[in-house]
């Protein structure tokens, strides 16, 4: 059957230089028909100078990921039927938060320089006789392995970069992609000792993520990168890496639960500004307060079964020594 | 219909209105909600940051107290549904990790058989009540009211753990408004993020999400928006001013609780659905349909 495939156009730099508009192609279309088939056929049977890229053509080198109403896709792996069923259009657009160099084709530049800036390589421990054998072999279990297993299958397509809210609101974070990165270089129990993981907890780093989840959403390959986000923040609280208002967040919400069963949004405010910072809310907090909305401590409560909680928090503690060793010390401060 | 009701920590202080108001729907629609008064808080995702399998325990007490009601949990927090369908799905799925968490409970005296479901109101308006029956029960059809749908992120994503609605093209929220007898708008940025969780961390960036999600529900005509989450309100609706002082500009879009649009289709009254606890007055969009 014949589809109207509306594609955007867009030649910033060429010598024509169009400006950005959707330019429709009927296509024949036949059960099974990937879009990039059909881009394909566009560009060989109706116009040669629509730009994409491709590569593999089976979902593996991450080439051709585009948005396809609305949402990145790699358009080898995604049929045109079930999307026109769907949305009743197809229209096919460029990744957001790249530039476009033409048509479809956007500037991977600042994706590989936050790629690079997470140093994505192994950076091995010296000696580590419990973890080698006798002959210097690696000896990693299946456990350990399964760890960074989802982080590995990463093929770069952009599309978490593309969906990403926080990266759409602040062009510097470094990215549900590089951060996927990261982790799998932090994850491998072969990692040495590295900055890697403070360089990733400033500014722009693990803590901005807003969680919006669409990363773990759109990826094609079911990589979760919020999961790898999660397992950074986590590792990175148990290293110590804890000097950032991310980790006084989280910190305050822990202690909140652990002291009344509840979170308790005054504390977190106070404890995750600071106090010269938490001045500068005072405006906003009597604006609440005229509305009833001042989140005061004291009308959260405690629930009854609060020693419940301390008993699973204690029991988990037990197990992560680690985080026993932080929660002591920040206690004594 | 019988629920376990977990509010969340937020509409238990910040965001009061938003249960006061769902307990009355829920009466007048005969939807029975037993309130879990001895719950903690799921943790917000944050929790899972600090410790994965803190959080899951924590939500593993939550499920096993429903579990003792014998009823499924309806939460009207779409944090809170996304964190609990998450922790729950693992715990369903890894009989491994649910026997290792129950060890930690075992140390409170608690147990979770895997058998509890994690229900949003509004899922559970759609799924368990039907819309036809809602429609029944307006009195007070919301006629030529310009409804912004907007679902944030954790009612739809991710969808793997409870995946009620299709988050590239979710229709739940228009179907409602629909059932209310309102208009919904075309609200370009519905399923897109308001910033909540950063918002007392990377201020700045969190306030950007907020100026354009409401810019994004007025450019489609609304007079409104309408939320499923009381942290979305409470970035939408206390920080729109923020958002305003960035912006330079006058947004002024009310944010209504799913609740309370739902309420006032049904009759209830502006006074009685607490209208005065929002920082961006609704009143000149609800009046005429309230006495
Ligand atoms: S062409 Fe290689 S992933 Fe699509």
């Amino acid at each position: 059957m014949k589809i109207k495939l509306k594609i955007s156009r867009y030649d910033p730099m060429g010598s024509s230089g169009y400006e950005p508009f959707l330019q429709a192609y009927d296509v024949n279309i036949s059960a099974g028909t990937t879009v990039l088939d059909a881009l394909h056929k566009i560009k060989d049977e109706q116009d040669g100078t629509l730009s994409f890229r491709r590569s593999c053509r089976s979902a593996i080198c991450g080439s051709c990921a585009v948005k396809i109403n609305g949402t990145p896709k790699l358009a080898c792996k995604t049929q045109v039927i079930p999307e026109f069923e769907k949305h009743s259009t197809v229209i096919i657009e460029s990744l957001s938060s790249l530039p476009v160099i033409k048509d479809l084709v956007v500037d991977f530049d600042a994706f590989w320089h936050k790629i690079h800036k997470i140093e994505p390589y192994l950076n091995p421990k010296e000696d580590d006789k419990d973890l080698k054998d006798k002959d210097g072999w690696w000896i990693i279990k299946k456990e350990d392995a399964l760890k960074t297993d989802d982080a590995s299958n990463c093929i770069a397509c952009g599309c978490c970069y593309s969906s990403c809210n926080t990266m759409d609101a602040d062009r510097e974070f470094l990215g549900p992609a590089a951060l996927t990165k990261a982790w799998r270089f932090i994850g491998d129990i072969r990692e040495g000792k590295t900055r890697r993981l403070s360089k990733i907890s400033d500014e722009h780093g693990i803590w901005s993520c807003s969680r919006c989840i669409e990363c773990t959403e759109v990826c094609p390959k079911d990589v979760r990168p919020l999961t790898a986000i999660e397992n950074l923040r986590s590792e990175a609280i148990k290293k110590g890496i804890t000097d950032n208002a991310g980790v006084r967040h989280v910190e305050a919400m822990v202690d909140s639960v652990r002291k009344t069963g509840k979170l308790d949004e005054a504390a977190m405010t106070f404890r995750t500004l600071g106090f010269m910072r938490s001045i500068g809310m005072i405006p906003l907090g009597l604006k609440m307060e005229l509305h009833g909305k001042m989140p005061l401590p004291s009308l959260f409560g405690t629930i009854e079964g609060i020693d419940e909680v301390k008993k699973i928090y204690d029991e988990i503690e037990k197990e992560n020594l680690s985080l026993h060793a932080i929660n002591r010390e920040r206690e004594e401060k | 219909m019988r629920y376990a009701y977990y509010p969340g920590c937020a509409s238990q202080v910040i965001t009061k209105e938003y249960s006061t108001t769902t307990k009355k729907v829920c009466q007048i629609l005969g939807i029975g909600l037993e309130e879990m008064k001895d719950a903690n808080c799921c943790g917000a995702g944050l929790m899972t940051d600090y410790n994965y399998e803190l959080s899951l325990a924590l939500n593993a007490r939550i499920f096993a107290q429903a579990e003792k009601m014998s009823l499924d949990i309806i939460t009207i927090c779409s944090t809170c549904f996304m964190v609990m369908s998450r922790a729950n799905r693992d715990l369903k799925e890894k009989p491994e990790l649910l026997e290792k968490i129950n060890n930690v409970l075992k140390k409170a005296g608690l147990r979770y058989s895997g058998n509890v479901r994690v229900k949003h109101f509004l899922f559970a308006l759609i799924e368990d009540y039907g819309l036809k029956k809602l429609k029944k029960m307006v009195k007070k059809p919301l006629k030529d009211m310009k409804v912004a749908p907007y679902y944030g992120c954790h009612i739809l994503r991710p969808s793997y753990a409870e995946g009620f609605d299709d988050p590239e093209k979710p229709s739940s929220l228009e179907r409602l408004i629909e059932a209310l007898g309102a208009d919904v708008t075309h609200n370009e940025g519905k399923t897109k993020c308001c910033g909540f969780q950063i918002v007392l961390v990377t201020q700045t960036t969190a306030v950007d999400m907020i100026g354009k999600r409401l810019k994004e529900a007025k450019d489609s005509g609304a007079q409104c928006i309408v939320s499923p989450c009381p942290l979305c309100h409470i970035s939408l609706d206390s920080y729109q001013g923020e958002a305003e002082k960035r912006t330079h500009q006058k947004l002024g879009v009310p944010v209504l609780h799913l609740s309370q649009l739902v309420g006032l289709a049904l009759g209830i009254s502006a006074n009685e659905l607490e209208f005065s606890r929002h920082l961006v007055s609704p009143e000149a969009v609800i009046m005429r349909f309230s006495d």
